[in-house]
């Protein structure tokens, strides 16, 4: 019965850390999808995002009240930079993006070491410290209302890209680029936006996270790394995929950190990765 | 291809202001900047054979570096004379490259990059939990002296060995670029399939270049380790050393013979700068400024300081230049 319990407290703990990843994932999933580009800087969103709330937490805006100003302001940042770099990597050649986007972590975890400490920093008296019971099952109130909201917020994503004018035109660009333009599609317009919601995607998540992790200048970058794999996974350019891989993924590194060493968590999950790319480089649910 | 006698005499050039440096300058800090400028070199070249030359973005280089200061620390620690590090790291490291490089070379763009960051993953958590390997803790290595036990008092004689790979290397690499194999790879990285169809076998070709790009980290890292003594995960093996050897080859530019050199010329004087400057590395300034050249770089110039320095030659004596002109803002929003 005891171990029963383990299983479900385990089961419980990896599914919502497995959400907010999945969030953390679809942005970089989306923006893949439509330019083709894979952002080694969306960590250092989250990054940002997560001191962010941080900062709005300081004067008063909690995490949940701060989140939709966090991701609104993300959103433009996303904006702000396709304009002005990515925009330009496109035009490169294809490593272009690549390095570029790794430069862009290097300069922002540096601009957060110089400016921000190295020092990890928490949400001053956090709200919903308390913890809810399912049966042999405990969860705190924060981690269960962070992979709740990031469940909300993926579907909304989703519903966004499958049901709007706009995000049909995502899906048609990440198509077919070429007969996108031919149809009217402003590309450029479609790309800057697919990034902007990509950056919004990370601000939310950076403000859930707040409710139970602290920021530091590389707390982003383990993020990334998981959700480059989830990704993968998932199957590159797929929001259900990466919701998908997500959770697997989730589910992975909580088993594999209890039942292993919390040390080797991560192992199963790049066994994992491996696995998939050398034996379904679509992914799971990808296409091509 | 352009004649060699330039570059050879280049490296002639700095061959001989190297020794000269070895010998006659006293101070120890300059003498470590040389060192491990000319160290830096060697990595960035070793990234840029599967990197550059390859095409294959590699952000898991540091292993194959491990593998000689570990080698290094394990010959030493049980009584091994350390130049028998260096076979053993070599060996160790070309047989790490192949056994993951034939499962994963075959994969394009950041799908191969990603990996490199996984299997570089993967062997940092078994070293972590190796306990012949130090596990976290690593190796201090016992202080001794001479060629025999391949340590030295002076910094001199660390810059003659550094000086002497970073010649083999660069020589290494310009008999490279006039090889069957750089051919072959230039084509691999222009079009794939067009170089498929003539007979180029890729998974071949770019598993011989892995192998010897590893091998450079390798006899590299047995260097380090007799240089520092000390060995362990953080400093060898780690994302961030993948990351920072990584960044000396994109700086200077990828896919040239002296870029590494030149990325790390720029690494080692910012680190120095922004040490004596601002107080100290790990502020987040040097990362500040990289990160900066790295962006700049790769949306104007991306094929690097010395792509671009090459093209401006070539244009200059009228033939056509590789790179295309930058794009203007009017073209990409077309």
């Amino acid at each position: 019965m005891e171990a029963l319990g383990t299983f479900g407290q385990l089961l419980a703990g990896g599914l919502l850390t497995g959400l907010v990843f999945a969030l953390v994932a679809v942005g970089l999933t989306l923006v893949y999808g439509v330019m083709d580009v894979v952002n080694f800087a969306h960590g250092e969103f989250l990054m940002l995002a997560m001191y962010a709330a941080l900062g709005l937490a300081l004067v008063g805006l909690g995490p949940l009240v701060g989140l939709p100003l966090v991701a609104i302001a993300m959103f433009l940042f996303g904006i702000v930079v396709y304009r002005v770099f990515v925009r330009r990597l496109l035009a490169g050649p294809p490593e272009a993006t690549v390095f570029g986007t790794f430069g862009l972590l290097v300069l922002m975890q540096g601009l957060a070491q110089a400016l921000l400490t190295s020092d990890y920093q928490s949400v001053p008296s956090p709200p919903l410290q308390g913890t809810v019971r399912f049966g042999a099952i405990a969860l705190s109130q924060a981690t269960l209302v962070e992979g709740l909201g990031a469940l909300v917020l993926t579907a909304a994503l989703f519903a966004f890209v499958e049901y709007t004018e706009t995000g049909r035109a995502m899906r048609a660009v990440a198509e077919d680029r070429v007969a996108a333009t031919l149809m009217g599609i402003d590309v450029q317009r479609v790309n800057g936006l697919a990034f902007g919601i990509g950056a919004a995607c990370v601000g939310a998540a950076g403000a859930l996270l707040m409710l139970s992790y602290p920021v530091y200048p590389t707390a982003g970058a383990s993020f990334a790394l998981t959700a480059f794999v989830i990704v993968a996974l998932g199957g590159f350019g797929s929001i259900q995929g990466a919701l998908v891989g997500a959770v697997l993924v989730g589910l992975l590194e909580v088993f594999g950190g209890f039942y292993l060493s919390p040390e080797l968590k991560m192992v199963p999950v790049y066994l994992a990765y491996l696995a998939v790319v050398l034996l379904r480089p679509q992914g799971l649910l990808g296409r091509r | 291809m352009t004649s060699a006698r330039p570059h050879l005499l280049a490296l002639g050039a700095i061959a001989a202001l190297g020794l000269l440096a070895a010998f006659s300058v006293q101070s120890a800090v300059v003498l470590d900047l040389v060192f491990t400028l000319l160290l830096y070199a060697v990595l960035g070249q070793s990234w840029n054979w599967i990197s550059g030359y390859a095409g294959n973005i590699s952000f898991g280089h540091a292993i194959f570096f491990g593998c000689g200061a570990y080698a290094s620390a394990l010959c030493v620690t049980h009584g091994l004379s350390p130049w028998l590090a260096i076979p053993a790291g070599v060996l160790a490291a070309a047989a790490l490259a192949l056994a993951t490089g034939f499962p994963t070379l075959g994969l394009r763009g950041h799908y191969f990059s990603i990996a490199t960051i996984a299997v570089a993953a993967l062997v940092e958590a078994f070293v972590r939990t190796s306990h012949w390997l130090g596990k976290a803790n690593g190796f201090e290595l016992p202080i001794a002296s001479g060629w025999g036990a391949l340590q030295f008092g002076q910094k001199g004689p660390y810059v003659v060995l550094a000086l002497a790979l970073f010649v083999a290397v660069q020589l290494a690499t310009i008999a490279l670029e006039r090889s069957r194999l750089g051919y072959y790879l230039r084509a691999l990285r222009a079009n794939h399939a067009a170089a498929a169809s003539v007979g180029i076998d890729e998974r071949r070709t770019k598993l011989i270049a892995f192998a010897w790009s590893a091998t450079m980290a390798a006899a590299a890292g047995v260097l380090y380790a007799q240089y520092t003594l000390f060995v362990d995960p953080p400093s060898t093996i780690a994302l961030a050393v993948s990351i920072d050897i990584a960044l000396i080859g994109v700086v200077g530019g990828i896919g040239t013979l002296w870029g590494p050199l030149t990325g790390a010329l720029v690494y080692v004087v910012l680190a120095k700068a922004v040490a004596l400057r601002l107080g100290g590395a790990g502020k987040g300034y040097d990362l500040v400024i990289y990160g900066a050249i790295i962006c700049l770089i790769a949306a104007l110039r991306p094929y690097g300081i010395v792509g671009t320095v090459v093209d401006a030659i070539r244009r200059r004596r009228g033939a056509a230049g590789t790179i295309p002109p930058a794009a203007t803002p009017a073209e990409t929003a077309a």
